[in-house]
């Protein structure tokens, strides 16, 4: 059974007069393990996508299966709980609560687990997630005493702290520079590679998508391409040269 | 839903802290309301309080009945006898109140003098008072050391400041003999009224007083209620017994005058019936002003403490509602303010919001989140005013000379009401949180 199953998705916003067509009609199984790159150009559908595949959003047609469960049609709370449970979301701007120690964030989404944790069980779990992504010595530390690479680290733990079966990356590099985003690749494939994750990433840098195990090209609301990729390596001695001024 | 209250409680706390100067005025309008409210309180039930005490503090409440009456002068037709001056009450009259009035605990008749008491070598000019054993029920008297005279005795109780003039501060006089006009008495117990008037006087048994001098008359009758709520009936009671008693109660004499007591035709009072209120009210006035008081004032006697009451509760009632309508004003104002901040709130952390409706909060978590922020901003707010309340309310009894009182229960009102106010005011703010979409939400910059 694959974790996502889209069956003819389409997704119409309604702009005054205009409708736009996000999706015309999409169809597409992720099985469990795999590491799929979401690619295309802006207003090609794929941020559209990606709301729908993290339950953020509902299709306007079509079925959404996500562990063989149809969630095209849940009420808003339902797919709360759907995200809480089973997906772990990591953004491009990191959305870190600021203020608060990296083990608190990554906390965040036990607190709507139901039934609710006691609050020493969500410390120890968020301790755990922290130090999968090596970040363990860090735990009191406030976002804007950490790296930005530290930062997507952290709310990488806080995407898996409730073992969800599907992490969903919206241009999680988007913010670093390429040695960061190499380390933080190879914390994604390392989540695959060990733990049997399902990656989906959504990207427009190619050299980006290139990490992932199967890259699907959108554009104008349409699978384009979908081909099984050889997930190029993360390593170091790999990075490009760059400016000075870049490295972090 | 209530699991999370520790962790919403410190986030709020937290939110609160990261904008101290905003937190402190925003909460300036809760703070001033709570403060007024505690105020109001404060003074209402000093005021009650303090009433409630004189009642209490009374004991019983007590009816004079005077010999003479105040008359206005010239204008009187009857015979113009000074307080107490007049021969009219008698033994019999107190027999008889005891026996037809109801709702009486106590009767004691009364002589008063002012003369030289002597002991051994000791004498002092004091206020002797022949009264029954009755006296001191009525009064409630704690007698210590010793015990009440007994009627037709020769025993004599004195005051606690009298014995300390005579003898000696504390020392004890029980057994001591005492002469009083050449009457000699047995000191059998010092009293130890509450009244500063009591503690300066002698008292001897009222017979032995009265065959000292040769008289058959009484100066007053002291007549205690079995309820303070009865005082008025009781004394409208004993007023009809005695005009029946004197033979004043005929209306047909035809002389006109209109009793300037009670209403009734017929001639005027040969005695004054006062409550403790009336008393209370015209002690310390000159005799003639006292009289035109009275005299000016139908009906006066009738007034109770429970009416004194109500006259200091409609004062307390000006000042509720001028602090009640402070209060309503700056909580009102101090709620919208709150009510802002908390748009400003969610304005400013909606990407917040979004990261949480993402990982799974749903739209009710969100609501609790601010709800529980407003209602901490306006409880902070009403514990700072309360304190303010509390100096506020202590000036006020200060400068006014007003009793204050500050109940648990009204600082739990007054902490009752800014929590209130904070879930009025802070629940628009936290529906508009809750119904953010999520989407929007993550993309806002």
């Amino acid at each position: 059974m694959p974790v996502i199953s889209l069956e003819a998705i389409t997704k119409v916003y309604k702009l005054g007069d205009n409708q736009v067509d996000a999706l015309r009609g999409v169809s597409l199984d992720i099985d469990a393990g795999e590491f799929v790159s979401i690619v295309g150009p802006s207003g090609s559908g794929k941020s559209t996508m990606m709301h729908i595949l993290g339950c953020l959003d509902r299709p306007t047609d079509g079925h959404y299966l996500l562990n063989g469960k149809d969630v095209s049609a849940l009420s808003r709370d339902a797919l709360a709980e759907i995200r809480n449970r089973q997906i772990g979301f990591v953004f491009q701007g990191f959305n870190l609560l600021p203020r608060t120690t990296a083990l608190e964030n990554v906390e965040v989404p036990l607190l709507y687990s139901r039934p609710i944790l006691p609050a020493a069980e969500r410390r120890a779990r968020a301790m755990a997630a922290l130090e999968m992504v090596g970040l363990g010595n860090r735990a009191d530390h406030h976002p804007n005493q950490l790296s930005g690479g530290q930062q997507q680290r952290v709310a990488i733990a806080r995407a898996l702290v409730n073992q969800p079966s599907l992490i969903l990356a919206d241009e999680p590099t988007g913010n670093l520079d390429t040695k960061t985003s190499i380390d933080v690749m190879r914390t994604l494939q390392e989540l695959r590679e060990k733990q049997g994750i399902t990656i989906v990433l959504i990207t427009h840098e190619a050299d980006i998508a290139a990490y992932g195990t199967r890259i699907i090209a959108v554009r104008d609301g349409l699978i384009l391409s979908d081909k099984a990729n050889a997930p190029r390596p993360a390593l170091e001695d790999e990075v490009a040269p760059v400016p000075m001024a870049a490295v972090n | 839903m209530f699991a999370l209250m520790p962790v919403n409680i410190r986030l709020a706390v937290r939110s609160l802290n990261r904008n101290r100067m905003r937190s402190l005025l925003t909460m300036l309008g809760i703070i001033i309301g709570v403060a007024a409210v505690l105020t109001m309180v404060a003074l209402g039930t000093g005021a009650r309080g303090s009433v409630e005490g004189e009642v209490r503090s009374a004991g019983t409440n007590l009816i004079f009945v005077r010999a003479g009456n105040y008359t206005r002068g010239g204008e009187s037709v009857g015979i113009a006898a000074g307080l107490g001056a007049a021969h009219t009450l008698t033994y019999a009259d107190a027999q008889a109140i005891a026996a037809q009035v109801p709702g009486i605990t106590a009767v004691s008749p009364g002589l008063s003098r002012r003369t030289s008491v002597v002991s051994g070598a000791s004498r002092a000019f004091a206020p002797v008072d022949g009264i029954a054993a009755a006296y001191a029920k009525a009064y409630t008297w704690n007698i210590r050391p010793g015990h009440m005279l007994a009627d037709g005795s020769s025993e004599a109780v004195i005051g606690r400041t009298l014995a300390d003039n005579l003898f000696g501060k504390g020392f004890d006089p029980t057994g001591k003999p005492i002469t009083v006009r050449d009457a000699a008495y047995t000191i059998v117990g010092v009293t130890d009224d509450t009244s500063d008037e009591h503690n300066e006087m002698l008292f001897v048994p009222w017979r032995k007083l009265q065959a000292g001098e040769g008289i058959d008359y009484l100066d007053y009758i002291v007549i205690a209620a079995e309820k303070a709520g009865e005082a008025s009936r009781i004394a409208d009671d004993v007023k009809t017994l005695l005009r029946q008693r004197h033979g004043l109660a005929s209306a047909a004499n035809g002389q006109g005058y209109i009793s300037q007591q009670g209403g009734g035709a017929g001639r005027p009072d040969d005695f004054t019936v006062e409550t403790q209120a009336a008393k209370a009210l015209t002690q310390g006035l000159y005799t003639p002003a006292a009289a035109f008081a009275l005299a000016n004032l139908p009906k006066l006697d009738e007034v109770t403490l429970s009416e004194m009451a109500d006259t200091l509760d409609r004062a307390s009632d000006t000042m509720t509602a001028l602090l009640a309508s402070i209060a309503g004003v700056s909580l009102i104002v101090g709620g919208i303010g709150i009510m802002n901040i908390m748009l400003v709130s969610v304005t400013e952390r909606t990407r917040e919001i979004g990261l949480r409706v993402a990982t799974g909060a749903r739209s009710l978590d969100v609501a609790l989140q601010f709800l529980i922020e407003a209602i901490t901003l306006s409880v902070v707010g009403g514990v700072v005013g309360l304190m303010l309340g509390f100096v506020t309310a202590r000036l006020i009894g200060w400068a006014l000379d007003w009793p204050v009182t500050v109940s648990a229960q009204s600082m739990a009102l007054a902490i009752g009401i800014a929590a209130a106010v904070g879930l009025v005011f802070g629940s628009y703010p936290a529906r508009r949180a809750s119904l953010l979409d999520p989407i929007d939400a993550l993309r806002t910059e």
